[in-house]
């Protein structure tokens, strides 16, 4: 499983395809620039949603709450603190980190659509306590205008920090899931039985898959911060975090890049499409509704599938 | 390998047909508005929209703003925040609106301002309520077109103050609306008349169907009058629930907006008589020529009565017409410049936008809920008017906040 | 607030319990037996309610209205559904189990924007019916709306009807024993197809039901179904997958903590009822009844 992709001639696409990333800012409106930054930082969330979803075979169902939680610490820290906005940078993510963990231990002992109906609830009520807590969190109205060092507030610079930070947090969840770590987990998904069998410590095992995706969820959270500068008590709602799974859902969840490429499907269709119409609701739910009858493997599992044939076996995993 | 090529050509691909659309001809003004057409708060946010269309049609006629057609584009946020935000960037970014209107959410309309500001945008925002807008976070680009939750207090209290009720209970959604508006209305009514007393409070969550367990404990402690703060769906909510308890007959209660058409046209014939409420539009009243002719151009244009949010629409394309008009150009300073203190005509009399905060003056109007034969729904009976000048924030009160 | 004010509470508030039991009673049927999370409950209880208010103005509003609005509002619904079932679910059964709700959750968008595109954006009102307007002096003498006496019985009325069709009705029998063995049922000759069709009808019918009774109490409008639909979840999955009396259960336990929460801890009182849930899934993580799971 994911072999080969960073080996010979798969390398030099990579490089490819960062190069034009990297150069996108210097031919492309802002506009586009803002929105690929959004399209960068919403994939990565939704590649974090799939380390437990798509490789651990967990109902990782209110993934929002962590990727909210990370980017309200952001928030937080740097309006009412004194600390420096990097190490707010730093400690979104690990406040993210340590709930996933809490909530990782509540959860872990269920399993199946009970995980994700608890993790739900216990998701729900931090948002409520978010949401309620006026005083300190901005209750509905949110925190604005959140002020982040100058390097990074442009539309350029943050486009170019969300494009390395997720680069990298990409690298680290392949070269995770390519580890003998990473063949667990899936061996767990595919057959936990079995893997219990042979010594593999299940539950520990996806309590760390549960940590990783919610770091990098955090991650994603102070990402927002730095593009839009804003935090409100949706970004941690259930709702959101049902648009998550449909990325990865959409995009492939089988598959590597998969969730990349459902949360740029879902971004770019609600972007134009709500140029032409208010019902941007109803063509998205069309869309859904179409892929899942034909494309039961996602937008990026079929395109893989259509290649099937022609490489072999290895490589068609990824 | 391929997949990579598959992506970057995928998204190359969309941005590449996204891009090809034209931004908008140099012989037009746009208008940007990013509102919430779904769910609950579509019913006041359809009527700013077509009282907005109204206005823009007949300026057009008129041959529209300086020589140029004014155009508007929407955006539908679905109440979410982040995705107003977002999509009040496309409009500016993408779109290259010249001026950004919009939105009932709170939420969205502070995020905006922020970005407007930033932008150097002009933003008029129709319909949100938050005291923030124009207060705390007030700049000169946003324009506040309605009014917000500490003038309806002001005004309630002003009107209250002189009533012989002493003994208050506060009741409401549990949340930031609410609060506000309860805080300014009991805040303002204590400064007027110090003998009132608040004998106790009842917060009951956004949305809340079934208001017989609160009303019950309300009357169980039988004060002289409740300060209701609902909004949005709760309004209708509570006087069904006011009526079905028998509430409305046994204490009397005030919420804002309650004698407004959006609270009583829903409800037909069975809305409750008896509950005082304050609005900033009424299509009846005053019964001037020109307010008549408001009422019957919307209702011609829509096949429906125009809502006080219809009225905000309708000023705000007006006072953005005339605002480019004064300016002579299309220019943002100069816009602005030539905004503050414009003083228009309206259906109910003339109508300034204050200069040091950028706020609409509106009157207030004070009523009761009362049957009329004339029509299918309730209206406001017993309307005293309460001029700006007697309820409005002075602008020293309001710049203070913007430290 | 005294002992006499806390039953008044707890008494009342068991009327928007009794709409909550109907709506997670049909959800739960459709996840015990079908094991489908339908995403899209909440809008079918919308559409019962917008319908409700479309047959009421039709047969003129009062009792007539109302009475017609009951019987044909989950009707339409169970048409509704019907057509979805039969059209588009049955064929992806064997699919992933997250892409069924995946499914569910894109009828709940089209579901969404096709109400606004029929009703429009305005609230609508359903008035109460003339038998039921009024009220009746409780506990300490304060009013009790009757129609909410009217939801309070029809609460009992309809878990005794759900729980003769479930245990004692052939399709009753034929759909637990699905539930638990799909292939056994099939072997012995029965249409399982028609035995899905049949459960997921019925319970999208409840949802509309639902929507019927609760739109005299409250104003109809777009975004209901949003609202609703965690609450049915959490009630699910606290009182057992595809347990009636669980729904029942589940459905008291959340309105209880709710409205005895708000008097204890104004400020968090709607954090109870997900404390309930959490607590209740720690002690019993398969809900509080037995599931058919």
């Amino acid at each position: 499983m994911a072999t080969g992709v960073l080996s010979g001639k798969g390398r030099i696409w990579w490089i490819v395809a960062l190069v034009v990333l990297c150069l996108v800012p210097l031919v492309l409106p802002r506009f586009y620039v803002y929105l690929l930054s959004i399209i960068l930082l919403y994939g990565l969330l939704a590649m974090s949603n799939n380390f437990p979803l798509g490789f651990g075979g967990i109902y990782q169902l209110h993934h929002a709450v962590f990727y909210g939680i990370g980017a309200y610490g952001t928030a937080l820290v740097i309006t009412k603190s004194g600390l420096s906005p990097w190490l707010a940078f730093l400690i979104g993510p690990l406040v993210a980190t340590a709930l996933s963990l809490v909530m990782g231990l509540i959860c872990i002992r269920l399993s199946k659509l009970y995980f994700g109906m608890l993790q739900i609830s216990l998701g729900s009520l931090v948002w409520a306590i978010v949401y309620r807590w006026y005083s300190f969190t901005g209750g509905d109205d949110g925190i604005h205008g959140i002020s982040v060092p100058d390097i990074i507030s442009s539309y350029k610079g943050a486009y170019y920090f969300t494009l390395v930070i997720t680069g990298v947090c990409l690298y680290i969840m392949y070269r995770i899931l390519k580890s003998p770590y990473g063949s667990a987990l899936q061996g767990i998904r595919d057959n936990p039985v079995r893997s219990a069998m042979i010594g593999v410590n299940v539950k520990r095992h996806q309590l760390l898959a549960l940590i990783i995706a919610g770091f990098f969820a955090g991650v994603a959270g102070t990402l927002f911060v730095v593009v839009d500068n804003t935090v409100f008590p949706d970004m941690m709602f259930w709702t959101l975090s049902m648009e998550v799974v449909i990325m990865c859902l959409l995009g492939g969840w089988l598959t590597f890049m998969g969730p990349m490429l459902g949360a740029a499907m879902i971004v770019l269709i609600r972007t134009f499409v709500s140029t032409y119409t208010v019902y941007w609701a109803l063509v998205l739910g069309i869309i859904f509704m179409l892929v899942i009858f034909f494309l039961p493997n996602g937008v990026l599992g079929w395109i893989v599938g259509l290649f099937k044939g022609k490489t072999n076996l290895a490589e068609v995993k990824e | 390998m391929k997949r990579s090529i598959l992506f970057v050509a995928f998204v190359v691909f969309v941005m590449g047909l996204a891009w090809s659309q034209p931004g908008h001809a140099a012989d037009t003004i746009k208008v940007g508005i990013v509102d919430t057409y779904t769910g609950p708060a579509t019913s006041f946010t359809q009527d700013t929209l077509d009282g907005f269309k109204l206005a823009v049609d007949k300026i057009n006629a008129k041959g529209g703003v300086l020589g140029k057609k004014l155009e508007y584009t929407t955006r539908d946020e679905k109440f979410k925040p982040d995705i107003g935000l977002a999509m009040a960037k496309e409009l500016v970014m993408k779109e290259k609106v010249d001026v950004l209107a919009g939105t009932i959410n709170s939420g969205t309309a502070l995020a905006v301002s922020d970005f407007a500001k930033k932008e150097k945008m002009p933003f008029f925002v129709f319909y949100s309520k938050s005291e923030k807008i124009i207060g705390e976070k007030g700049h000169k680009y946003v324009f506040n077109m309605n009014e917000n939750t500490e003038m309806a207090g002001r005004a309630a209290a002003f009107a209250l103050a002189k009533k012989p009720y002493v003994k208050y209970w506060i009741a409401g959604d549990d949340y930031e609306y609410g609060h506000a508006i309860a805080e300014a209305v009991w805040k303002n009514l204590q400064k007027q008349n110090p003998k009132v007393q608040k004998i106790g409070e009842s917060w009951w969550k956004l949305g809340e169907a079934d208001f017989t367990p609160y009303i019950t404990q309300i009357m169980a402690a039988k004060p002289d009058f409740i300060i209701v703060a609902t909004g949005g769906s709760g309004m209708v909510n509570f006087q069904k629930a006011a009526k079905a308890t028998g509430l409305v007959q046994k204490i009397p209660f005030y919420q804002h907006t309650a004698n407004e058409l959006g609270t009583l046209l829903p409800q037909g014939k069975d809305a409750p008589e008896g509950v005082w409420g304050t609005s900033n539009y009424f299509f009846y009243y005053p019964e001037t020529p020109a307010n008549k002719a408001f009422a019957d151009d919307f209702k011609k244009a829509y096949n429906r009565y125009p809502k006080a949010s219809a009225f905000v629409g309708y000023m705000t394309a007006q006072f953005i017409a005339e605002g480019y008009k004064k300016a002579g150009k299309v220019n943002t300073e100069a816009f602005i410049k030539a905004l503050e203190g414009m003083s228009l005509d309206s259906p109910v009399g003339p109508l300034a936008i204050r200069a040091c905060d950028h706020q609409l003056e509106l009157p207030t109007y004070w009523g009761i809920t009362k049957k009329d034969p004339k029509y299918d729904f309730l209206i406001s009976g017993d309307i005293q008017v309460i001029a700006p000048k007697d309820y409005m924030p002075t602008c020293q009160e309001v710049l203070s906040l913007r430290k | 607030m005294d002992a006499i004010g806390i039953l008044n509470q707890a008494f009342v508030g068991l009327s928007r319990t009794v709409i909550l039991f109907i709506v997670s009673s049909g959800l739960s049927l459709i996840l015990g037996v079908l094991r489908i999370p339908n995403v899209a409950h909440g809008s079918l209880y919308m559409i019962g309610a917008f319908m409700a208010f479309t047959l009421s103005k039709l047969f003129g509003g009062g009792n007539l209205g109302f009475w017609m609005a009951l019987i044909g509002a989950p009707c339409a619904v169970a048409l509704i559904s019907l057509a979805a079932e039969r059209g588009i679910f049955q064929h992806l059964y064997e699919r992933e189990h997250l892409m069924l709700i995946l499914l569910t959750f894109a009828f709940s968008l089209v579901f969404g924007d096709l109400v606004k595109i029929i009703w429009g954006g305005e609230y609508k009102s359903v008035p109460v019916p003339y038998m039921f307007q009024g009220f009746v002096p409780l506990f300490g003498g304060l009013p009790f709306p009757l129609y909410n006496i009217f939801l309070l019985a029809c609460g009992p009325i309809i878990a005794i009807l759900l729980w003769l069709l479930v245990n004692k009705t052939k399709i009753g029998k034929i759909a637990r024993a699905a539930a638990v063995d799909m292939e056994m049922v099939g072997a012995v000759g029965i249409n399982v197809s028609w035995v899905f069709a049949s459960v997921f009808v019925i319970g999208c019918s409840l949802a509309g039901l639902g929507g019927v009774l609760v739109a005299p109490t409250v104003s109809v409008t777009l975004g209901m179904d949003h609202t609703l639909i965690m609450e049915a979840f959490l009630i699910v999955i606290m009182g057992g997958l595809g347990n009636i009396w669980g729904a029942l259960l589940g459905a008291l336990i959340f309105g209880l903590t709710q409205s005895m929460g708000i008097l204890v801890w104004p400020q968090f009182g709607i954090i109870f009822p997900y404390l309930a849930v959490v607590v209740v899934l720690l002690f019993r993580p398969t809900g509080l009844l037995k599931s058919t799971w």
